[in-house]
């Protein structure tokens, strides 16, 4: 159990843009060590570090611990599935402080989708293709080789499927998921608006300019697909006690699950079963399980955004809404300041940066500290999840 | 430039039936499961006697999207284009492409046949087309 029995005592992010200079090393350098300055911790005292696998994550442990003059790791471990393994980062990082494994624990992912692997400008693999007209050849990795060569390679293509699936199983109209998929992007947006974090807090989203975007992969539209960006984010993870000796407003993780069932990792085909992105029910119920609370007592949630269609998908994911019925919750209450359930304040990837899922965890830190942007009042518990991989109870 | 397929000792059987204008699914031997992206055992009976199923080649879209932005270039001269699930006859799905009709006719529950698409010398990609 490891509920309450480890804390994020430090929060560190760069700034978010389109394009930075620095490169992702040098990102992830600058949020540990803001991170670690956050938390009071020197960061010569790390002695664990959680990333994600490659190549989600380019930025080594190894290159970490050179840079930052770390004296040595005790603990280091990777979660896979890119913005899947939010939570599990979490998960090792708690389990690893709870074991007695390390002691200091910093979380980082850098991105520097500017230097390429940005889906949106359909790049050039690499960047030194050049003039080669050489067919690409698709390694057979997590079937991705029965899927590319039909065109399939995004994860907005991949969630246009389901949000299809979706709305043919549920009975919407097209008007009604764009109201539902709008809904969500445009409260986002305004979340986004006043957080001068966010890389479109200058950005109005209203209705028109909303439902006029262009088709990216049909039903879903320009703004209902992640930013790209460049940036980075860390926290640092200790021991509850440590934590509480080290700043007022630790918080807590109460708990953190991964799930892996067979063809749920992302993007790796699909077959059998129904509706497969759905965090599986029984997960949901560990996850609050261990964290010894229920749905209701959740304050604020930052759902997993690559695609507005996820959020909408984790309000039923982790039981806010049944199955099916999130559609309709959405239209009814919304996901705004004043709705029952606030859902990612800062903006999410759509409109704040496209972080993994770390930036929505900081979020939460800010939330539960009292000191976010968009502040839910009083709020003491909060979700952080992702579609079908993992997710985390966080409390002050 | 085209996007192909790497073919393993797993896969190589599926996209050779392909250029002989054959849908093939992975078979068990034992138990009669179908597994499709082939696997190295029986998923229900871990049985490793594993052959290949000619299938009919029918079935219906199960959901689909239409690509207006290209993802990769290598995709930029054929927007829009019509990505769907199909649900084979046989139960197994594949992701693959709608030819045949415009990308804006394609439906969910939309029922389909295979057809064969040579992509390149090497390689021949399945296909799904309205069935008439």
């Amino acid at each position: 159990m490891i509920r309450k029995a480890a804390a994020i005592a430090g929060i560190g992010q760069t700034a978010y843009a389109k394009a930075l200079p620095p490169a992702a090393w040098e990102l992830a350098v600058e949020a540990v060590l803001a991170a670690c300055a956050d938390a009071g911790v020197d960061v010569a005292d790390v002695d664990g570090m959680c990333r994600f696998t490659a190549p989600f994550e380019t930025v080594s442990e190894a290159m970490l611990v050179r840079a930052l003059g770390v004296r040595e790791l005790s603990f280091f471990a990777q979660a896979p599935h890119g913005g899947e393994a939010l939570g599990a980062v979490v998960a090792h990082a708690a389990a690893a402080v709870s074991a007695g494994l390390a002691n200091v624990v910093v979380v980082y992912r850098a991105l520097s989708q500017s230097r390429g692997g940005r889906f949106g400008r359909a790049d050039r693999a690499g960047g030194g293709a050049g003039e080669s007209t050489a067919d690409i050849v698709v390694p057979e990795q997590d079937n991705l080789s029965f899927a590319w060569p039909y065109g399939l390679m995004s994860p907005g293509q991949l969630f246009a499927l389901w949000a299809r699936r979706y709305a043919t199983v549920h009975g919407l109209t097209d008007e009604d998921l764009t109201r539902t998929l709008g809904t969500i992007a445009i409260t986002q947006r305004q979340y986004a608006n006043s957080n001068p974090a966010a890389m479109m807090r200058d950005r109005k989203l209203d209705w028109e300019t909303y439902q006029n975007a262009r088709m990216i992969s049909e039903p879903l539209r320009l703004f209902d697909l992640c930013l790209e960006n460049d940036g980075a984010c860390a926290f640092v993870v200790t021991s509850a006690e440590r934590a509480r000796a080290l700043r007022d407003d630790p918080v807590y993780v109460l708990s953190a699950t991964q799930t892996l069932s067979p063809y749920r990792e992302p993007m790796g085909i699909y077959t059998g079963g129904e509706m497969l992105e759905l965090f599986p029910p029984a997960a949901a119920d560990r996850l609050f399980g261990q964290a010894g609370v229920s749905r209701k007592d959740i304050d604020v949630a930052e759902l997993y955004d690559a695609t507005s269609y996820m959020t909408l998908r984790s309000l039923e994911s982790y039981g806010f809404a049944a199955d099916g019925a999130g559609w309709r919750y959405v239209l009814d209450h919304g996901t705004g300041p004043d709705s029952p359930l606030p859902v990612n304040t800062h903006g999410g990837h759509l409109s704040e940066a496209y972080l993994h899922g770390m930036n929505g965890i900081l979020e939460a830190v800010r939330q539960l500290r009292g000191t976010a942007c968009n502040q839910v009042a009083g709020a003491e518990v909060a979700l952080v999840g992702a579609p079908a991989g993992s997710a985390t109870i966080l409390a002050r | 430039m085209t996007v192909v397929p790497g073919m393993t000792e797993l896969t190589a059987p599926y996209w050779e039936a392909a250029r002989e204008g054959r849908l093939v699914i992975q078979e068990c031997r034992s138990c009669g499961q179908l597994s499709h992206p082939p696997l190295p055992a029986c998923p229900r009976c871990h049985g490793r006697d594993l052959g290949w199923r000619e299938v009919s080649g029918t079935g219906t879209v199960y959901t689909y999207t239409v690509v207006r932005h290209p993802t990769h270039f290598a995709f930029a001269d054929t927007i829009p284009y019509a990505i769907a699930l199909v649900e084979l006859a046989e139960g197994p799905w594949l992701i693959t492409g709608i030819t045949g009709c415009p990308p804006d006719a394609v439906r969910a529950g939309m029922p389909v046949r295979v057809v064969f698409r040579e992509v390149t010398d090497g390689v021949t990609l399945p296909y799904f087309e309205p069935a008439p």
